[in-house]
């Protein structure tokens, strides 16, 4: 689907690049053609009347220092099912990835200055690499104490948790940041508002991504909730002729989840949809995402909101003219064409 | 009332029925790697002997052999659980003759046998724990079928048996605020139970009953009220509760 080019990473934040995180490059994709802004040109480029619905999870420091029998290991934190009960995925460290030989039953200790006793449960039937966490008591004091931001080998040096907050920020649950709205910031969503604009939230807290080399992309379950204020926002949205945009793969996905006889219903829950073309509702009519790798569910995703030639051709020009990789990478603007649907 | 209460506070209680084999052993291991003091009971005393021991591996677990038919079996049940039960699985199921009969011909003692393990003895278990229920403002889950709703050549004995659990376990629902009742469906699973319904047949396209138990630990984790009187499907995409009715 992509050339085989290697795309550029972005291994630092733009603020570690000299500029502020509002000025990564935007690639505009409709239809029509590919166009390059800059991230805050964003209220240039919607209409007023059109709808930004965003997620406010906020990310955890969920990589916590870990010891079993085997020794030390890393342990990131993926999904909270229960105030005590996780789904995670130990590491070695960084760099090596697990499995590691735990056994259901077997006793660790998580944290390092809050160590809390906890037992491996069982294995995630899908993803065997996760594995269900049972803690002697909430693991807060450890993720406080102990935890860093999970980051990938791709990074130069590690970034404080602030560097993974995007402005709207406001639930805590990610295990790694909801990064389509990293690029926001507060003089952006003023200018938002103040072009006629509208910005409604949601919550989906991410699980660990880390596909390894080879791992077959596999979609789990995560956390969601759509309130009745967004819900309203997006019928108000649709009833005025405007677009509801999707800032990140994640609001797509509970955005297709909270729709039930024709429109987005108030609901939460957890989802594992897997949106792709010919499996959708059509609830969002453009979204706001990163470049990532090819993995299929991600470009999927997208082809189902704006159409797979759009993909197609938006890859091509941002491989083609540098765009950034990854959570600290540069933005990219996918509309459909107005009045058109895919679902 | 679900994990969050690991040794420090009192391990919640939980009874699975069916628990020797298939979907319900799979379900009591997890519950008891979670934290649960689970206690297994199915009719074929050697296999849950087995069962138990694979499960006292990972954490507390006793073992009541018998037929949740049998007043006696309830009684012991009773004993066993003591004052609060958290959660209550009826797992059991008879799926009747093997293989599956066409109703034109299906026999009245074979369908007597079937609505006796999926529909009777899963109501007189529930009034039996009802007080233990009670006190700890526990859940009931009701395993039940896709067979409930679909009407399937050959499954009409068995599906009709669900179907009036289903009912029975929407109609508790509604007779009882302080414990909650849902109805899981687990979908296809690779299990001795499948394989009875397709006999001679190749079921190894179907997950093993493990991949239900995202769903459990996502429903343990859930507040009785948001969840009760609802139908869940365990291999589904999503598990979705309405917000407004949910206190936040």
């Amino acid at each position: 689907m992509i050339p085989a080019t290697r795309p550029p990473v972005a291994d630092r934040p733009p603020e570690a690049r000299g500029r502020a995180r509002d000025q990564v490059r935007l690639l505009v994709s409709t239809d029509a053609d590919d166009r390059h802004a800059e991230f805050r040109d964003l209220p240039d480029l919607l209409a007023p009347g059109d709808l930004l619905v965003v997620n406010d999870s906020a990310t955890l420091a969920a990589a916590l220092p870990a010891e079993a029998a085997l020794g030390p290991f890393r342990l990131h934190l993926s999904t909270r099912y229960a105030p005590c009960l996780w789904l995670a995925e130990p590491r070695w460290s960084v760099e090596r990835p697990g499995p590691l030989p735990l056994a259901a039953g077997e006793g660790i200790h998580v944290g390092r200055r809050e160590r809390i006793r906890a037992r491996i449960v069982a294995p995630h039937p899908q993803l065997p690499r996760l594995t269900f966490v049972a803690t002697e008591r909430p693991l807060d004091p450890t993720l406080a104490a102990d935890g860093e931001p999970i980051r990938y080998r791709y990074l130069a040096r590690p970034q404080p948790l602030d560097a993974y907050q995007t402005v709207f920020a406001r639930t805590p649950g990610s295990a790694e940041m909801p990064s389509a709205a990293r690029p926001f910031s507060a003089a952006t969503v003023t200018a938002l508002r103040a072009a006629g604009i509208e910005l409604a939230s949601l919550t989906l807290h991410t699980g660990v991504s880390s596909l390894e080399a080879g791992d077959a992309p596999v979609l789990y379950a995560e956390p969601f909730r759509v309130e009745r204020a967004t819900a309203d926002a997006i019928a108000r949205t649709r009833a005025r002729g405007g677009r509801v945009i999707a800032v990140g793969t994640t609001v797509v996905r509970a955005l297709e989840t909270a729709f039930r006889d024709g429109a987005v219903r108030p609901s939460r829950g957890f989802t594992r949809r897997f949106v792709r073309p010919g499996q959708v509702h059509g609830a969002a009519d453009g979204m706001i995402t990163g470049f990532h790798e090819a993995a299929s569910t991600h470009q999927a995703l997208l082809a189902a909101v704006v159409g797979p030639e759009v993909v197609h051709r938006a890859y091509r020009t941002a491989l083609a003219t540098g765009y950034l990789w990854h959570e600290f990478g540069d933005s990219h603007l996918l509309l459909r064409r107005h009045g058109s649907s895919l679902a | 009332m679900s994990a969050d209460r690991m040794p420090s506070s009192p391990a919640p209680r939980a009874v699975v029925t069916g628990a020797s084999r298939g979907h319900g052993l799979a379900l009591a291991r997890f519950l008891a790697g979670a934290g649960y003091e689970v206690v297994v009971t199915a009719r074929d005393s050697a296999a849950l002997a087995l069962a138990r021991a694979e499960i006292a591996a990972v954490g507390r677990v006793s073992a009541v052999p018998g037929d949740v038919g049998d007043p006696a079996h309830r009684a012991a049940l009773v004993e066993r659980v003591g004052d609060r039960l958290d959660l209550l699985v009826h797992n059991a199921s008879e799926l009747g003759p093997s293989p599956l009969p066409a109703l034109a011909t299906a026999d009245a003692a074979a369908f007597r046998a079937v609505l006796e393990t999926n529909l009777v003895a899963p109501l007189a278990l529930t009034q039996a724990l009802l007080p233990a229920l009670r006190r700890a403002g526990g859940l009931i889950a009701a395993v039940s079928s896709d067979a409930a709703q679909g009407a399937y050549p050959g499954w009409g004995l068995y599906g009709a048996s669900k179907a009036a659990l289903e009912l029975l376990a929407r109609t508790l629902a509604a007779e009882i605020g302080d414990v909650a009742t849902v109805i899981v469906d687990p979908g296809d699973m690779r299990t001795p139970m499948h394989q009875l319904a397709f006999p001679g047949e190749d079921i190894g396209d179907r997950p093993l009953p493990e991949v239900t138990l995202p769903f459990w630990a996502w429903l343990i984790g859930q507040s009785r009220t948001a969840v009760t009187g609802g139908r869940f499907e365990a291999q589904a995409d999503d598990w979705t509760l309405p917000v407004d009715t949910v206190a936040s």
